[in-house]
C-alpha cells in the first residue's frame, strides 16, 4: 500500500497533488516545468507496476473527486503556467480509473503521456508570452489573434489538445476511461470533460480576443511554429495509431 | 463508390490544409481556392448520390483498426448533397461579404474544416468517427461565430453555443460507450444488425439499454437543434458573420434530426422516448413561434423562427415520420439559408425608407384612400376551417391512408390544418380590391404546395427507408394508446374550430387587442420579452459556478 500511496503523489490525488503543483509554481524555467510535467506521471505509472497490491476500488471515486476539483478550479485560474499544472493534475488523476480496471502497463504509460504532453507544451508557451507581455496572464492584454497570429495559433491548438478535443489522443484516452468506469463514474468523467472545455474557452478568450492595448510585439518565428505544428501533428498520428479509437 | 465516399470529407480538408500552408496568398486567391474545392465537393456529392441510385446498396468502408469508417446509405448521400450545396452557397457569398474583414484566410480555413466535419458526421460508419465529427462541429462553430475577435458580444454568444454543444456531446458519448459495452462493436451496420437480433437482451438498472440509449441520443439532438430549454444560444448566433449564421441555421442546427434518423433502429425499440421527443418538439415549436413574434430585429426573429422549425422537425420525428423530418430539414435549410443571406439587403432597404407602417389608419389619414372590402367573416371563417381540412384530407387519401403512419399522419394533418388556416386568415385581413380572386389564388397555391409536399415526402420516404417494415415499426413505436389519441384529437379539433371562429369574430369587429392591456397580458408580454428568463437562469448558474471556483482557489491558494 505504501507504494500505491507514493504513486498517488506522482499520479496526483488530492491532497498529495499539492507537491506537483507546488513544484510547478517554484520552477521558474518553462523547460524545467515542461520536463517535470512529462516525467512525473511516468514515475507514478512505474510505481504502480512495482506495487504488490491491485488498486483498491475506493481510489476511483477519490481520483474522480481530485479531477473534478482541479477542473472546477481551472475555471478561474488566469496564469497559464498554473492552468497547465491544474489541467495536468485533473487529467492524470484519471489514470487511476484505468489502473483500477486492470489496463496493462503500456496503456497506462500512454494515457499518462496523452495527458501530460499538451500541458508540457503549454508550459513552454509561457515563455514567449512572458517575454512579450511580462506575464502569461489571461485577460491582461488580449487581442493575440490580430497581433500575434502564429503564437495564437500554437496556443489554440495546444489548448485544444490539452482538453481532450478529437482527434487528439486525449479524447480517445478519455473514451477508454469512460469505458472502464461504471455509469455514474462515466457521467462524472463527462462532466469533468465539460468543465475542461469551459475553462479552455475562458483561457483562450483572455489571450486571443479583444483589442490589444499595447503596440504589437514580434510574433514567434516560422521555425518554432512549424516545430509546434509538427509535434502536435505527430501527437495526433501517434494517438490515432496507438489508441485504435479508444473503445 | 468507396473512393468517392472518402473524397467527400477529404476534399474540404485538403482545401483547409492548402490555405493553412499558404496563408500569405492574396485574398482573391484564397477565396478562389476554397470556392473551387467547394464546387468539387458538390460535384463529388452529386456523383456519390448518382452512384448510389445506380448501385442501390449501402456500402461500409473502414480505414483503421476498428474505427475510421464511412457508411454510404440513402441518408448519407442525401445529406451530403445538401451540406455540399449549402456550403458552396455560403463560400460564394462570403467572397465579397467578408472581403473587408480581417482574418479572411482564417475564415475560409474554418469554413472548409466545418464542411469537412459535417460531411464526416453524415458519412460516419462507426460510433467513434461519429463522435469525433460531432464534437469537432461544436469546436469549429465556436471559432467561426467568434470570428470577429474584437467584439465581446461575438465571443459571449460563441461561448454559449460552444457550451450547449458540449452539453449535447456528453449524452452521445455516453450512448456510444453504452452501445459498445452492450453489443461489442462500434461499426454501425453490425451494431444495427445485433440490435435487431437482440433488442431486449440487456438491461441497465432494470431499464432496457436501448431505451436509455435512445433517450441519450434524443438529449444530444435536443441540445444540437435548440430544443427548449437548450435553445438560448440559437437566436444569438447572429452575432457571428452573416454567412456563418446562414450555415448555422440552414445546416448545422439540423444535426438533431439527422442523428435521430441515423439511430432509427434504436428508436424502433423506444416508443416512450419518441413521445418525449414529440412533447419537447411541440413545446419548442410553440415557444419559438411566440418568441419570434416579439422580436424587432430581423435576424433574431429568423433565429426564433428556426427554433420553431426545429420544434416542428422534432414533432415529425416524434410521430414516427423520420423521413419527413429529413425532408423538412432540407426544405427549411434551403429557404432559411436564403433568408439569412438576404437579411442584410432587407436591413439596407429598411434604412433607406421611412418605415412607417401602412396600416388602416395610415392609409386613411395619409393616403386618403377608402378601405378595400373584405369577405364576410362567417364565410371566411368557414373557408378557413374547411378548405385546408379538405385539401389535406384529399392529398392523404390520394397517397393511401398509410403513407405517413396512421396516428402520425393525423397529427401532421392538424399542423397542416392550422398552418393553412393561418394563411387564409392572413388573406382575409388584407385589404385588397378583389378579395375573392386573392382567396382563390391562395387556395390554389395551398393545393399545389400540399400536393407537392405530400408527393415528394412519399418519394423521400421510399428512398430513405426502402425497408418498409422498419418504417412501419417506427410509426408503430411512435403511436399513442388509441383511447388517449382519440380524446386528444377531439379536444384539439374543438379547440381549433372554436379558436378560429373567435379570431375571425374579433377581427371582423375590430377587437384585435387594441384596447388597454390587462395586467395579465402585460405580465405575459414581459415574460416573452425576457425570453422566459431561461438565459437569466443560465447566467445565474454560471456565476454561481464561477463563484465556487474562485472560493476554492482562494481557500487552497497555489495547491
Amino acid at each position: 500500500m505504501t507504494l500505491l500511496l507514493i504513486a498517488s503523489l506522482f499520479l496526483p490525488l488530492f491532497p498529495l497533488s499539492v507537491v506537483l503543483n507546488g513544484a510547478l509554481t517554484k520552477l521558474r524555467h518553462p523547460a524545467a516545468a515542461s520536463a517535470l510535467l512529462l516525467v512525473w506521471p511516468q514515475l507514478g505509472v512505474g510505481l504502480l507496476q512495482l506495487a504488490p497490491h491491485a488498486v483498491p476500488p475506493y481510489v476511483v471515486p477519490w481520483a474522480l473527486l481530485t479531477s473534478g476539483l482541479y477542473a472546477l478550479r481551472l475555471l478561474t485560474v488566469r496564469d497559464m503556467g498554473r492552468w497547465a499544472g491544474f489541467l495536468a493534475t485533473s487529467g492524470l488523476a484519471l489514470t487511476w480509473a484505468l489502473a483500477a480496471a486492470g489496463a496493462d502497463l503500456a496503456d497506462l504509460h500512454l494515457f499518462a503521456f496523452w495527458f501530460s504532453l499538451p500541458p508540457a507544451l503549454m508550459a513552454l508557451l509561457v515563455h514567449p508570452l512572458t517575454r512579450r507581455f511580462g506575464a502569461a496572464y489571461a485577460g491582461l492584454q488580449g487581442g493575440g489573434v490580430a497581433r500575434l497570429p502564429r503564437l495564437s495559433g500554437a496556443l489554440v491548438v495546444t489548448v485544444l489538445a490539452a482538453v481532450a478535443t478529437p482527434p487528439f489522443p486525449g479524447f480517445f484516452g478519455l473514451l477508454r476511461v469512460l469505458h472502464a468506469l461504471d455509469w455514474a463514474g462515466a457521467a462524472a468523467g463527462l462532466a469533468i470533460w465539460l468543465v475542461w472545455g469551459w475553462a479552455a474557452t475562458k483561457l483562450l478568450q483572455g489571450f486571443l480576443f479583444g483589442a490589444g492595448r499595447n503596440a504589437p510585439g514580434a510574433d514567434i518565428g516560422r521555425a518554432p511554429t512549424l516545430a509546434f505544428a509538427g509535434m502536435l501533428g505527430a501527437f495526433i498520428a501517434a494517438g490515432l495509431y496507438l489508441t485504435g479509437g479508444g473503445l | 463508390m468507396d473512393k468517392l465516399t472518402i473524397l467527400l470529407p477529404a476534399t474540404p480538408l485538403l482545401s483547409a490544409l492548402l490555405i493553412a500552408l499558404r496563408a500569405d496568398l492574396p485574398r482573391r486567391s484564397v477565396a478562389r481556392l476554397s470556392v473551387g474545392f467547394s464546387v468539387l465537393t458538390l460535384l463529388l456529392a452529386a456523383a456519390s448520390l448518382a452512384l448510389y441510385l445506380v448501385e442501390g446498396q449501402p456500402q461500409w468502408a473502414s480505414f483503421g483498426p476498428g474505427w475510421g469508417s464511412l457508411y454510404l446509405d440513402p441518408l448519407t448521400s442525401v445529406m451530403s448533397l445538401m451540406v455540399a450545396g449549402i456550403s458552396l452557397v455560403v463560400h460564394v457569398y462570403s467572397v465579397r461579404y467578408m472581403a473587408e474583414e480581417p482574418g479572411y484566410a482564417r475564415f475560409y480555413l474554418l469554413l472548409d474544416l466545418m464542411a469537412m466535419a459535417i460531411l464526416l458526421m453524415v458519412a460516419a460508419g462507426d460510433l467513434v468517427t461519429l463522435l469525433v465529427a460531432w464534437h469537432l462541429i461544436g469546436v469549429l462553430l465556436y471559432f467561426l461565430l467568434g470570428h470577429d475577435t474584437t467584439r465581446p458580444a461575438a465571443q459571449r454568444y460563441a461561448f454559449w453555443t460552444f457550451l450547449t454543444y458540449r452539453l449535447g456531446d456528453l449524452p452521445l458519448v455516453l450512448a456510444a460507450v453504452m452501445l459498445y459495452d452492450t453489443y461489442g462493436t462500434v461499426a454501425l451496420p453490425t451494431l444495427f444488425e445485433r440490435i435487431a437480433a437482440a433488442p431486449d437482451a440487456h438491461t441497465l438498472a432494470g431499464l432496457p439499454v436501448l431505451g436509455v440509449v435512445a433517450l441519450l441520443v434524443a438529449l444530444a439532438a435536443f441540445a444540437r437543434s435548440a430544443q427548449f430549454p437548450l435553445h438560448t444560444w440559437l437566436p444569438y448566433t447572429m452575432e457571428g458573420p452573416t454567412p456563418v449564421s446562414a450555415l448555422m441555421h440552414a445546416g448545422i442546427v439540423n444535426a438533431g434530426g439527422f442523428i435521430i434518423n441515423r439511430f432509427a433502429p434504436v428508436f424502433v425499440h423506444a416508443g416512450g422516448v419518441l413521445h418525449l421527443v414529440f412533447a419537447v418538439g411541440l413545446v419548442t415549436a410553440i415557444l419559438g413561434s411566440i418568441l419570434m413574434l416579439t422580436q424587432n430585429d430581423i435576424k433574431k426573429s429568423l433565429g426564433y423562427s428556426t427554433m420553431g422549425q426545429m420544434g416542428f422537425m422534432f414533432v415529425e420525428v416524434g410521430v414516427g415520420a423520420f423521413s419527413l423530418a429529413i425532408y423538412h430539414l432540407i426544405a427549411h435549410g434551403l429557404f432559411k439559408g436564403t433568408l439569412f443571406l438576404g437579411a442584410g439587403g432587407v436591413i439596407g432597404n429598411a434604412r433607406k425608407h421611412d418605415g412607417v407602417p401602412h396600416d388602416d389608419v395610415y392609409t386613411f389619414v395619409v393616403e386618403r384612400k377608402p378601405l378595400a372590402p373584405r369577405l364576410p367573416w362567417v364565410l371566411a371563417a368557414a373557408i378557413t376551417v374547411v378548405v385546408p381540412f379538405l385539401v389535406l384530407g384529399a392529398s392523404r387519401w390520394l397517397m393511401g391512408g398509410d403513407s405517413v403512419g396512421e396516428q402520425g399522419g393525423i397529427i401532421l394533418l392538424f399542423f397542416g390544418w392550422v398552418t393553412g388556416a393561418q394563411l387564409l386568415f392572413a388573406t382575409y385581413r388584407l385589404r385588397v380590391d378583389s378579395p375573392w380572386r386573392v382567396m382563390a389564388m391562395i387556395i390554389l397555391s395551398l393545393i399545389i404546395v400540399v400536393a407537392g409536399y405530400t408527393l415528394i415526402e412519399h418519394g423521400f420516404d421510399l428512398f430513405l427507408y426502402p425497408d418498409r417494415e422498419l418504417s412501419e415499426r417506427i410509426y408503430a413505436a411512435a403511436s399513442l394508446p388509441l383511447a388517449t389519441f382519440e380524446v386528444l384529437v377531439m379536444i384539439l379539433t374543438a379547440a381549433i374550430v372554436v379558436g378560429w371562429l373567435a379570431t375571425y369574430y374579433a377581427a371582423a369587429n375590430g377587437r384585435t387587442g387594441r384596447g388597454d392591456a390587462s395586467p395579465l397580458r402585460l405580465a405575459f408580454y414581459s415574460l416573452i420579452s425576457r425570453e422566459f428568463y431561461v438565459a437569466d437562469v443560465y447566467a445565474w448558474l454560471t456565476q454561481a459556478t464561477l463563484g465556487l471556483s474562485r472560493r476554492l482557489n482562494v481557500w487552497s491558494r497555489w495547491v
